[in-house]
């Protein structure tokens, strides 16, 4: 029987590895789920240690109030809405690879389409978290959302922050059901050999009883189209909106038409930079090499260098803009920025997010998995310090001079919410790699020529 | 308990058995089950199924099932995704007036962002529905008898049929080399 081998230039068989067939593929990507090693449970013991930890502080904090976070006036906005725009940021990556590459019909997405969704879903329950915190009374939450009350008070649709709410609640919706929708036929093959009866109905559930039928892969694919070409132009919205909590205001440093694109070429900038950070271990602990290859991670790099150049052109965009413009108090805040308290936070992300990078236009540096990871986890810091310029200098440096020398300290609490936040979204991530295929078996398999009897049709 | 409880729910995923009537096909090559799927077809099998573990285009094809009409159930939940969002920011703003600056309530500029984003989570959960809807889906209960392996690399090919017509589609699957062929009446 002649076996359906990789066409070439995406699955390659190499001498180290039999050719993929479509039943090696169900046997590679489902043999993740077996029983976890003593490895996985330390990682997921270590990273619950740090969000208990992070729960701590964020009970004191409930219990304290907001006083133990570092706010100082007028910096009233930090780590926590820092965080927020990271952790949104960190999402956009899964739905640039499930959806923008999926109408660009980017075949290389096939591989890392589902951990990229994963983080996509894990990245806003982490972001969600936080405008709550930053309240001080998350239990008060619900006043966000628009609905009839006695009194007819309804929240402000003209502000930006309420934008945001319908934008990132709409985001995790549409996130979820997209991860949700990729994963009934994968779970489906999890069905069909699970032993254990609890994990047979997990995935009887996930699966919707799908058997693969014609008329369902007809409504699936049918489907997964319009999913694809609604979730693009949401992505772009998103953090196009999570820009203007920031540009609506007059506050020099924020105030400013570039805000959208830049804040979206950060953002996929973040994010593929983390989901590099993610599959290098993860095909390495899972030995799944051959089905994510280094041309596939190649492929992820190139993408960090694009947005890498969109991101410091921005930057020097807002400096050219800030000399050039009318207004002097811009001017000053930019220079303030780059030289004055925390021009070591401008230095850091200005190095990591636009000096570092230039590295991959030279190939051996994106096909070096190691340097890779370590200059994406670069990436990443660089990209939290963006915001936490972004956000903390425009702010500590207001139109008024009499407020300039009090300056912006994190507290522990605050660091400890933000370790804590890091754990949740992990916490996620080692649950979902072990309970549900983190592959997707069926768009893989797609990659394979079909089997045929006559090779000429 | 554990081991009962799994076993409860084993028996629970298994269902009461079945009866099915027709002939099941189990194919390996694409280009095999499409020819038995014309074939088929044209002997007057209109209501035929294909299981397979990818969607191929010459199945669907053979098959002459149209394309999906899930985009319409889309578009109808964009557009009132649409209306609803601006109608609610319109509404709220008239029935709680504050007035800023002397500005206009109904500022509509604003409101396009809550209309935008109503429109993709109306349209996309409609789309979800849609697609649920049109493929019967969540299934309890599998039209033809299920095998595991259409989910790993096989192609099956359900004919419902009864009475005589039985041995003649096991022949004509037969016929296109299928691998297995197993009928139910």
């Amino acid at each position: 029987m002649a076996v359906p081998v990789a066409r070439a230039g995406e699955h390659g068989s190499s001498a180290a590895h039999p050719p993929i067939t479509q039943k090696s593929l169900n046997d590679d990507i489902l043999r993740m789920l077996e029983k976890p090693g003593l490895g996985w449970w330390a990682i997921l013991l270590f990273d619950i240690t740090v969000l208990l930890i992070g729960g701590i502080a964020l009970r004191n904090q409930i219990v304290l109030g907001l006083g133990v976070a570092g706010y100082t006036r007028p910096v009233m906005w930090a780590a926590y809405i820092t965080n927020f725009v990271f952790w949104v940021g960190i999402a956009h990556c899964g739905t640039l690879v499930s959806a923008i590459l999926f109408l660009f019909r980017a075949h290389f997405r096939r591989a890392v389409y589902r951990v990229a969704e994963a983080m996509t879903v894990f990245g806003v329950l982490t972001a969600g978290l936080f405008p709550l915190l930053h309240t001080g009374r998350p239990w008060f939450g619900y006043w966000l959302v628009p609905y009839a009350t006695q009194r007819q008070l309804w929240p402000n649709f003209r502000s930006p922050l309420e934008w945001d709410v319908f934008a990132v609640t709409t985001y995790l919706t549409v996130s979820s059901i997209f991860f949700i929708v990729g994963i009934i036929p994968d779970a489906a093959a999890a069905r069909d050999r699970a032993r254990n009866p609890f994990l047979k109905l997990l995935y009887t559930g996930a699966s919707f009883g799908w058997t693969g039928g014609n008329n369902q892969w007809k409504h699936y694919y049918g489907a997964y189209l319009y999913f694809a070409a609604l979730a693009t132009p949401l992505v772009l919205s998103v953090h196009s909106v999570v820009s203007w909590d920031f540009a609506m205001a007059q506050t020099a440093g924020w105030h400013s038409t570039i805000f959208a694109p830049y804040f979206v070429a950060g953002a996929i900038f973040s994010g593929v930079a983390m989901v590099i950070n993610l599959l290098i271990p993860i095909r390495k602990a899972f030995k799944l090499e051959h089905i994510v290859t280094v041309d596939h991670i190649e492929k992820l790099s190139k993408l960090v260098l694009l947005t890498s150049t969109i991101v410091g052109y921005s930057y020097m965009t807002e400096f050219f803009i800030a000399w050039y413009g009318p207004s002097s108090h811009e001017r000053d805040l930019f220079w303030w920025r780059a030289t004055g308290h925390f021009w070591w936070a401008f230095w850091i992300m200005f190095t990591c997010n636009v000096i570092f990078p230039l590295a991959l236009w030279f190939k051996p540096v994106r096909r070096n998995l190691t340097v890779l990871f370590v200059l994406c986890l670069f990436v990443n810091v660089g990209m939290w310090f963006e915001r936490f310029v972004i956000i903390v200098t425009s702010l500590a440096h207001p139109f008024d001079p009499a407020v300039w020398d009090i300056n912006y300290k994190m507290s522990w609490t605050e660091a400890a919410i933000t370790a804590g936040a890091f754990a949740w979204f992990f916490m996620y991530f080692l649950l979902f790699v072990k309970l549900l295929p983190a592959f997707s078996i069926a768009e893989l398999k797609e990659t394979l020529a079909p089997p045929m009897r006559r090779k000429t049709s | 308990m554990i081991r009962r409880l799994g076993e409860e729910i084993e028996k629970r995923l298994k269902g009461p058995p079945v009866a099915y009537r027709g002939v099941m096909g189990v194919f390996y090559y694409v280009d095999d089950a499409t020819e038995a799927v014309r074939a088929l077809r044209q002997s007057g099998h209109r209501e035929l199924s294909v299981y397979s573990p990818v969607p191929h285009h010459d199945l669907e094809k053979a098959m002459e099932k149209g394309e999906s009409l899930v985009r319409w159930v889309t578009f109808v939940g964009g557009v009132l995704g649409i209306t609803g969002g601006f109608a609610l920011c319109i509404y709220s703003v008239r029935s709680w007036p504050m007035v800023v600056g002397g500005k206009e309530l109904v500022s509509l500029p604003p409101f396009v962002v809550i209309g935008y984003e109503s429109m993709i989570l109306l349209g996309a959960l409609s789309n979800l529905l849609g697609m649920l809807a049109l493929g019967r889906l969540p299934q309890v209960k599998s039209k033809a008898p299920y095998d595991p392996r259409f989910t790993e690399d096989r192609i099956g090919i359900w004919v419902p049929c009864t009475g005589a017509e039985v041995a003649r589609v096991e022949a004509m699957l037969r016929g296109h080399q299928a691998e297995e062929v197993k009928s139910y009446a």
